[in-house]
């Protein structure tokens, strides 16, 4: 579901299970740097509600608010369906994770992951049956009796995922639970947190400004800016639809063509006029699309919208992509594109290539956002040059 | 320290000789005899025990209440529980006496645990606010998200966290009124005995061996706290894993 409006709070209208989670209308933290305003969203069991935004908009405020380790300003905060918004945190069935795993050094593995579970005097053979079985589900059931500092990095993160889930909490909330780890663990607690929220049906809320980790471990990701839910979507809809230019920058599409739409369904831009998908206002307006969205064809090939000069190809381990230098009146611009159908591209070879106009994003430069990356455009012609960012 | 041992045993040791002309153990004797003396080291260890554990009890939350103060608020705090350690110690003697004759203790043990009990939670305090300044809250606040109350927090885990700096905090303490002289005096007007208002008026008398003899017992205890601190500070584990 898209918002019509960065202002707008976002409801998914979508039929959903009863929420693990309401947010409505929260609001928390103070001053200019750091709060969140007006957050609505829902999250259901099972489902796993990711947060991305730039440093600073407000994403561990809004965390730290639902677990209630900081007073909200306004809003509410229901935790199956109940109200916990002025509940002590200890009350409110939602478990904060921290970026690194903090296990307490003077209990073992098993005395830190029962902690949960003694606090709320569980008894000692039902603590001994729940921990037992949620090491296991991390893997870790031969490390009871273990110190924390006898533990690798993996193990530890495991450990404490494993202490969050054992009173088998309402909602878990990490806060950046990937940054701290190289690829490979990376990889491994990514799997982990997977597994035992679908084990559990957890209902998980995640920040991260990892785009790699949001799309990987989203059932909808929440794109938070300047303390503002800007757009809630399923990952596959975000990339392909970023609903303003800044959503597109912050998912670090790298291709911006400012062009012109003449008469609300043609767009004119140094790529050729291309047709746009749904009706816009005519004026100044930007394309934002991803390297995929542009197919390669021959430079004679009657479906090329436009040709361009192969300038420089950029091997990396998932995907090898291309810039390409278009000629225009103006000035050239350079764009990137994936390589999927053409692989035996050298640098300076003529392409023609086609846009994807289902994959692209049009915004008229009304948006405050737009108009300065316009005039940021037009001075740069492109906001990628053989130099530039990859 | 090598003076004290040849002091404590010698029988007669005058200028210029560089060794005693006579050998005793005398000091020794009369230290180990009991008496007096026996009632000033326990009157010393007990309020020193005391000043330590009560000394730590509170300073412990005080230290932590003005490590949450931010800004010019810490400072004036931090400054405003130091400000009787500050102060020339018969100048706060008199100020206490005054004080704990008000509340129908002076001369008594507890008047000068009362009075040892103000530098202590002063020097305690600003031990505890440089260590809950450095100490990592998110774990208490990992541990409320877990279901812990504010005071289950409190005592399963900041306390545990903190349990060596709690354990060098009493050994401070102990260390602190151990060695007073001047509020002792004052406070307990010489009804309460310890050991270095005995050292002192050996001193006085000119017993030599006896004031080496009691002068080395009262050494001992700092030299084990020293050690004790020495391994704790290797250990202390106040951050979380």
């Amino acid at each position: 579901m898209k918002s019509s409006s960065i202002d707008a709070p976002i409801l998914d209208p979508r039929p959903r299970r009863p929420a693990a989670l309401r947010v409505t209308d929260v609001t928390a933290g103070h001053g200019d740097h750091g709060g969140c305003r007006d957050i609505t969203f829902e999250v259901s069991d099972g489902e796993r509600f990711v947060i991305v935004g730039p440093s600073g908009a407000g994403k561990t405020t809004l965390l730290r608010a639902i677990a209630g380790l900081i007073p909200t300003v306004g809003g509410t905060v229901e935790i199956a369906g109940h109200d916990r918004t002025n509940l002590a945190p200890e009350r409110r069935d939602a478990v904060y994770l921290h970026q690194t795993p903090l296990l307490f050094p003077h209990l073992n593995v098993f005395d830190n992951v029962a902690f949960p579970l003694r606090v709320r005097g569980v008894a000692a053979d039902e603590i001994r049956a729940r921990v037992s079985a949620v090491l296991d589900s991390v893997q870790l059931d031969g490390f009871m009796t273990r110190r924390p500092h006898t533990l690798s990095g993996g193990q530890r993160h495991r450990a404490a995922l494993a202490r969050a889930i054992v009173a088998h909490p309402g909602v878990l909330l990490l806060d950046e639970p990937l940054s701290s780890l190289d690829p490979a663990l990376r990889a491994d607690i990514r799997q982990t947190i997977l597994g035992v929220a679908r084990e559990y049906q957890l209902a998980l809320v995640i920040v991260t400004h990892d785009l790699d980790d949001a799309a990987l471990m989203a059932d909808r990701i929440g794109v938070l800016l300047d303390g503002r839910m800007a757009q809630i979507a399923p990952p596959a809809e975000l990339f392909a639809h970023p609903e303003s230019l800044a959503i597109a920058r912050l998912l670090a599409i790298p291709n911006e063509v400012a062009g012109h739409v003449d008469d609300g369904c043609m767009l004119t831009s140094p790529m050729g006029k291309v047709p746009l998908k749904a009706k816009t206002a005519c004026g100044d307006a930007i394309m934002a699309f991803r390297p995929d969205a542009i197919q390669l064809l021959a430079a004679t090939a009657p479906a090329a919208q436009c040709t361009g000069v192969v300038v420089e190809l950029r091997y990396r381990p998932q995907q090898t992509t291309v810039l390409i230098r278009i000629e225009s009146q103006a000035a050239p611009i350079t764009i990137e594109a994936a390589i999927v159908t053409m692989p035996s591209l050298t640098v300076g070879m003529v392409v023609g290539l086609r846009l994807d106009m289902d994959r692209v994003s049009v915004f008229p430069v009304l948006q405050p956002d737009s108009s300065e990356a316009l005039r940021s455009i037009a001075s740069q012609t492109s906001a990628l040059s053989p130099a530039g960012p990859s | 320290m090598v003076l004290l041992v040849i002091w404590s045993v010698s029988g007669e040791w005058f200028f210029p000789a560089l060794s005693p002309q006579r050998w005793s153990l005398d000091g020794w004797r009369w230290l180990l005899g009991g008496g007096r003396i026996a009632v000033a080291v326990r009157n010393s260890v007990v309020l020193g025990l005391a000043d330590g554990v009560i000394g730590c009890a509170i300073a412990f939350p005080i230290g932590r209440a003005i490590s949450r103060l931010k800004g010019w608020r810490r400072y004036t705090a931090a400054a405003a529980i130091f400000s009787p350690v500050a102060a020339p110690p018969i100048a706060l003697g008199i100020g206490i006496q005054y004080f704990v004759l008000r509340l129908g203790v002076g001369g008594t043990a507890i008047g000068v645990l009362l009075a040892h009990l103000v530098p202590t939670i002063g020097y305690l305090s600003l031990y505890f606010l440089s260590l809950f300044v450095a100490f990592d809250r998110r774990v208490e606040d990992e541990a409320r998200t877990l279901g812990a109350t504010a005071r289950q927090v409190l005592f399963y885990v900041t306390v545990p966290l903190m349990r060596r700096p709690i354990a060098e905090a009493i050994a401070i303490g102990f260390l602190i009124s151990w060695a007073q002289y001047a509020l002792t005096l004052i406070v307990g007007g010489g009804a309460v005995h310890t050991l270095p208002l005995e050292v002192f008026s050996y001193m006085r008398a000119g017993s030599g061996n006896y004031a080496a003899s009691s002068a080395l017992v009262m050494i001992l205890p700092p030299l084990l706290a020293l050690a004790a601190a020495r391994y704790a500070a290797g250990r202390t584990a106040l951050s979380p894993v």
